[in-house]
């Protein structure tokens, strides 16, 4: 019966290796193909938050924070909702981290504010005490670099068809439109206004200054970036 | 033949002595070691007894019986029969997997989310059960763990606010945030949905017929977060806000919430909403997105109602 593939030993290895890997290919691929899909409520970051993010790899803030809530009790008490792979659809790397000597700060967004960031960036130990977090009081006079971020944001948009400039359904129904301009001025001009709004919910009067005369101090990306993950 | 059973009997109990000399003080004291000892022995003896009787086949034994069509190279196979256990295992991995396919790995897999919720349900029915009928120093006891974990960060461990920058919970209102609301109005849905106080345009004294003015703005401020004290404060106050608020300053069911003191129903609604005032905004601690579950909520609120309660006593 089996004749004509024992005598073809490259036909009868093809064989094999589709019988062995045809449980792999049913159960695993469906999953892979369904958990890379963005979750519904995930929404591309705006350049301002980009710029942000720029700021969290570059001051390695993910050596020290994660950002993945493990599916347990003691997590999500702690940090919410766990998190889930589609949620990551647009991060460009991922910031998973693998360490936390810090807190994980996948859902920040969610229960921190504006304020809060601003005390505790400047001086963590007036909001924590005890806290072994370094200050990071450089980011309130260096500028964030808008130029990367946008030429990001063209990027994946381009090449990996994020959908800025498209209607996104968030969790409780409404749509949310990311903007992306087609020319690097208008960027602009849309990040100035995004980070008024962050700087109008900070304390700090140079900060404030510096965003009324059209910079963006890396302070305000990062607030807005951190604001956003939720 | 001989030689081969004499050495492989040698071979066992040289690895016998081995093991033996490793681990043989600790054998005596547990039966378990003694079993696993034995096991060893026997898995041992079958070894040697089964390659024995092939070594001792290969030897002896004379072809017979017929061949299969196939060769390779010259060499044959019998036409054997199928042994009847390989046969019946071998169908009964086809039932299985008939099994597993429609049954098992669709509804019976490990799942790392399912396990999760099973422990939270497990947890809140534990939970639920243990405190359903929760003592008022249970609550401020629970309320206090979980302000350490969930408010402290912005309220301070002392709940002061740590200078500004969030509300100071052991009075319940500085002035500046009476202002902010009474110029800005409030729709932080506290009292229920939709139910939102007017801006200062929509505030009107039913003393003087007009909108609330500065200088009133100013008094009446000062009056509710001093706790109630004051004439003139008083007679802006009864003009302006009893309306809603109650002449007291106790607030109305559905209308506007007790200002005079921290209930708990007004701590767990801002809880819930989140609430926007003249430090900032608050983030919600809604329930629903998983962050305080209802009988913590009103934890938190008797602990800050009895904070309150014991600075004022002194």
């Amino acid at each position: 019966m089996f004749h004509w593939l024992e005598e073809r030993p490259f036909f009868f290895a093809v064989g094999v290796f589709t019988v062995v890997s045809f449980a792999g290919l049913i159960e695993i691929l469906p999953n892979f193909a369904e958990a890379s899909r963005p979750t519904v409520g995930t929404k591309p970051y705006s350049t301002l938050e980009l710029a942000g993010r720029h700021v969290y790899i570059a001051d390695s803030c993910n050596a020290c924070h994660s950002q993945l809530i493990r599916p347990f009790k003691s997590e999500t008490d702690r940090y919410g909702m766990y998190s889930l792979s589609g949620e990551y659809a647009y991060d460009r790397p991922f910031l998973w981290g693998s360490k936390r000597a810090g807190p994980d700060l996948h859902r920040v967004g969610a229960y921190r504010t504006t304020d809060w960031h601003e005390n505790h960036m400047w001086e963590p130990v007036s909001v924590v005490p005890g806290s072994i977090m370094p200050a990071y009081k450089h980011m309130f006079s260096n500028q964030a670099d808008i130029e990367t971020a946008y030429a990001e944001a063209v990027t994946v948009n381009k090449v990996f068809n994020v959908p800025y400039n498209t209607n996104i359904t968030m969790r409780d129904g409404s749509t949310a439109n990311v903007k992306l301009p087609a020319t690097y001025d208008e960027a602009k001009a849309d990040v100035l206004a995004e980070a008024k709004i962050i700087a109008s919910g900070m304390k700090n009067q140079d900060v404030k200054d510096a965003v009324e005369r059209g910079e963006i101090p890396q302070i305000v990306a990062l607030i807005a970036y951190l604001n956003s993950l939720k | 033949m001989k030689n081969i059973v004499v050495v492989s009997i040698l071979i066992s109990f040289v690895l016998l002595g081995i093991i033996f000399s490793y681990v043989g003080d600790i054998i005596g004291d547990d039966l378990v070691n003694i079993l696993s000892m034995l096991a060893a022995i026997i898995i041992l003896g079958l070894t040697v007894g089964v390659g024995l009787k092939y070594v001792n086949q290969m030897k002896n034994d004379k072809a017979s019986g017929q061949l299969a069509d196939e060769n390779w190279d010259g060499i044959g196979e019998f036409k054997n029969e199928l042994p009847v256990g390989w046969a019946v295992s071998f169908l009964s991995t086809i039932v299985w997997s008939i099994w597993y396919w429609f049954s098992g790995y669709p509804l019976w897999a490990y799942s790392q989310i399912g396990e999760y919720n099973e422990e939270v349900k497990a947890y809140n029915k534990k939970f639920e059960e243990k405190h359903a009928s929760i003592s008022d120093d249970e609550l401020k006891a629970m309320g206090q763990s979980v302000f350490l974990v969930n408010c402290a960060p912005c309220h301070g461990v002392g709940a002061d606010g740590m200078d500004g920058k969030a509300a100071n919970l052991t009075k319940q209102f500085d002035s500046a945030s009476v202002k902010y609301v009474i110029k800005n109005g409030s729709n932080n849905g506290l009292i229920a949905e939709g139910v939102m106080m007017p801006d200062r345009n929509g505030l009107i004294n039913i003393n003087t017929g007009n909108a609330i003015s500065d200088e009133e703005i100013n008094v009446v401020s000062d009056y509710v977060a001093n706790g109630f004290v004051g004439s003139k404060g008083a007679e802006v106050f009864a003009g302006v806000c009893s309306a809603c608020h109650g002449t007291d300053g106790t607030g109305m069911p559905m209308v506007a919430p007790n200002i005079k003191n921290f209930s708990v129903d007004l701590v767990t609604a801002v809880l819930q909403h989140g609430k926007t005032g003249a430090i900032g905004k608050m983030p919600s601690f809604k329930t629903e997105d998983m962050r305080l579950t209802a009988t913590q909520q009103k934890a938190v609120a008797t602990y800050i109602t009895k904070l309150k309660e014991e600075q004022e006593n002194g």
